[in-house]
C-alpha cells in the first residue's frame, strides 16, 4: 500500500500550530469545570492550571456507598466512620484526604490494627504533601492529593472497603487499597489464604491476559500491556489488590499504570468461579453463583 | 462516570494534532482553528453524559468539530454551501502538463468538501458510515466525493480501501 503510505505521509506534514498545546489545556480545564460542576456538588474540586499540569479523577465502583458523606455507614456488622479529614485548598495546593475508622470488626486486636494503620498511612501521606508544598508554591506549580474510603461489600462473612489515593502532579496516579473482613471471624481475608497453594497467582494472571486479549479485540481503544514488549505484562503479585462482592465474585484490581496506558485508569477483572474452584479453600467467601 | 472523563481528555489530548488539521481545512487560518478547538472541547465536556456508548466517542467529536467549524464559516461569511458537486461537475478536466506530481501540494489544493473526507476516511480511518454521519451527508455523496479526491491527488488504492 505504498500509495496509502504516500498519502498519510502528506496529511502528517501538515499544518499545526505551536499555540494548541496551551489552548487545549485550556479548554480541557474549563470543559473540566462545567462537567465536573454538575456532577460533584458537594466535593471539594481541584482545578487544573493552564500548560503543564493535567488531572483525572478516577473511576469509582457504582457499589460505593455514603463515601462523601460524614454520616457514619451503618452496616449490618462493621461500622465505618469518618475520624479525621486533613483538606486545605488554595491556588496552588489542594488537599483532601479522609481517613476511616471501624467499629464491629468482630476482632479488637485486629480492629486497633486496622484503625492504626489508616491513621499512619493518611499521616504520613500528608506529611509528605506538606514536604513537598513549599517546593511546589515556589515553582508556582499545582498540585492536588485527594484520598477518600468507600465501602464495596458489606455482609455477614465479607466486609471489603476500599480505600484509593488520587495523587496530581503532573500527570496523576490512582491507587486503591482493599480491605477485606471477614466479621464473624474478626480476621482479615488475603488473597492468598482463599487458596490451597501458591498456584493461585499463575492461574488468574493467566486469566486476566486472556480477558485482557478478549477486551482488546472487541474494543480496539481498549489496551492493556499484555504481549507488549516494551512493558511486560507481569501478572498479579501474590498480594494483589482485590475484593468480594457480595454475590461472592472474586474482583482484582490494578492500580492506574499498573498494567495498562494512564488512560485506562483503574482496571478490575472478574475472577469466574470455575476458574478458581479446584483451589478455593472454601466456598464461604467466593462463591459460584 | 469519570472513567468517560478521562477516556475524553486522554483522546483530546493524544489526538489534538489530528482534529487541528482537520479543522483547519474548513477555517484555513490559525486564529479561527484555534477558537473552533476550544470551543468543541468545552462543548463535547458539557455534553459528554449524553454520550452513551465510548466506542462512539471519535466519531461524535469529530461531528462536533465539524459543526462547529462550519458555525465559525458561516459567521464570518467566507462560504456559502452550494450544491458543491453540481457546481464540480461543470469544471473543465484538468490537464497536467508536470511531470513531477507532488503530492503534498496537490493535498493542499483540495477543496475542504474533499479535504475532509480524506482525512476522515485514511488518517483517522472511520468508515464511510461513520463519516456520512459526522458530516451529515448522503452516503453515496461521501463515497463520490472520495473517489474524485483520489483521482484528484492520482492515488492508487485498492477497493477495499474504499
Amino acid at each position: 500500500m505504498k500509495d496509502f503510505d504516500k498519502l498519510r505521509e502528506a496529511m502528517m506534514a501538515e499544518e499545526t500550530s505551536t499555540k494548541l498545546d496551551g489552548v487545549v489545556d485550556q479548554a480541557l480545564s474549563k470543559g473540566r469545570k462545567g462537567y465536573l460542576r454538575q456532577k460533584w456538588q458537594k466535593r471539594t474540586l481541584v482545578f487544573a492550571s493552564a500548560s503543564i499540569f493535567f488531572f483525572s479523577l478516577i473511576n469509582l465502583n457504582p457499589v460505593i456507598s455514603n463515601a462523601f458523606s460524614e454520616i457514619p455507614v451503618i452496616g449490618k456488622f462493621v461500622k465505618v466512620m469518618l475520624v479525621k479529614n486533613w483538606s486545605m485548598q488554595d491556588e496552588n495546593v489542594s488537599l483532601n484526604v479522609n481517613t476511616p475508622k471501624l467499629a464491629g470488626v468482630g476482632n479488637e486486636k485486629l480492629e486497633a490494627t486496622l484503625n492504626e494503620k489508616y491513621m499512619e498511612e493518611n499521616k504520613a501521606l500528608y506529611d509528605l504533601y506538606i514536604k513537598d508544598m513549599e517546593e511546589i508554591k515556589k515553582m508556582g506549580g499545582h498540585m492536588g492529593v485527594d484520598s477518600d474510603y468507600f465501602v464495596v461489600t458489606d455482609s455477614p462473612r465479607v466486609f471489603s472497603i476500599g480505600r484509593y489515593v488520587v495523587e496530581m502532579v503532573g500527570s496523576s496516579s490512582t491507587t486503591i487499597k482493599y480491605d477485606n473482613i471477614d466479621p464473624e471471624l474478626g480476621i482479615v481475608i488475603t488473597l492468598k489464604s482463599l487458596f490451597k497453594d501458591d498456584t493461585y497467582v499463575d492461574l488468574i494472571s493467566k486469566e486476566i491476559a486472556n480477558q485482557m486479549i478478549e477486551e482488546m479485540k472487541k474494543d480496539p481503544d481498549k489496551m492493556y500491556w499484555v504481549n507488549d514488549e516494551t512493558i511486560p505484562y507481569e501478572g498479579i503479585k501474590a498480594d494483589q489488590a482485590f475484593y468480594i462482592t457480595k454475590e461472592g465474585h472474586l474482583i482484582i484490581s490494578f492500580d492506574k499504570y499498573e498494567v495498562a496506558p494512564g488512560y485506562m485508569g483503574i482496571c478490575e477483572f472478574t475472577i469466574p468461579y470455575d476458574i478458581i474452584k479446584d483451589i478455593l479453600v472454601s466456598d464461604v467467601y467466593v462463591k459460584s453463583k | 462516570m469519570n472513567k468517560k472523563l478521562e477516556a475524553f481528555e486522554t483522546y483530546v489530548l493524544n489526538h489534538k494534532d489530528s482534529h487541528y488539521r482537520f479543522v483547519y481545512n474548513y477555517v484555513k487560518n490559525e486564529q479561527d482553528a484555534l477558537d473552533v478547538i476550544q470551543d468543541s472541547i468545552v462543548k463535547a465536556m458539557t455534553k459528554l453524559d449524553q454520550l452513551k456508548n465510548v466506542d462512539a466517542m471519535k466519531s461524535w467529536f469529530y461531528q462536533i468539530l465539524a459543526r462547529t467549524a462550519i458555525d465559525v464559516l458561516r459567521k464570518n461569511q467566507k462560504v456559502v454551501y452550494a450544491d458543491f458537486d453540481a457546481i464540480e461537475s461543470q469544471l473543465p478536466l484538468q490537464h497536467d502538463v508536470y511531470e513531477d506530481f507532488d503530492l503534498k501540494a496537490a493535498l493542499e489544493k483540495l477543496p475542504v468538501e474533499y479535504k475532509t473526507i480524506v482525512h476522515l476516511r485514511f488518517y483517522e480511518m472511520f468508515k464511510i458510515e461513520e463519516i456520512a454521519e459526522i458530516l451529515n451527508l448522503n452516503l453515496n455523496t461521501v463515497k463520490t466525493r472520495l473517489y474524485s479526491a483520489l483521482k484528484k491527488l492520482r492515488l492508487e488504492l485498492g477497493e477495499d480501501m474504499l
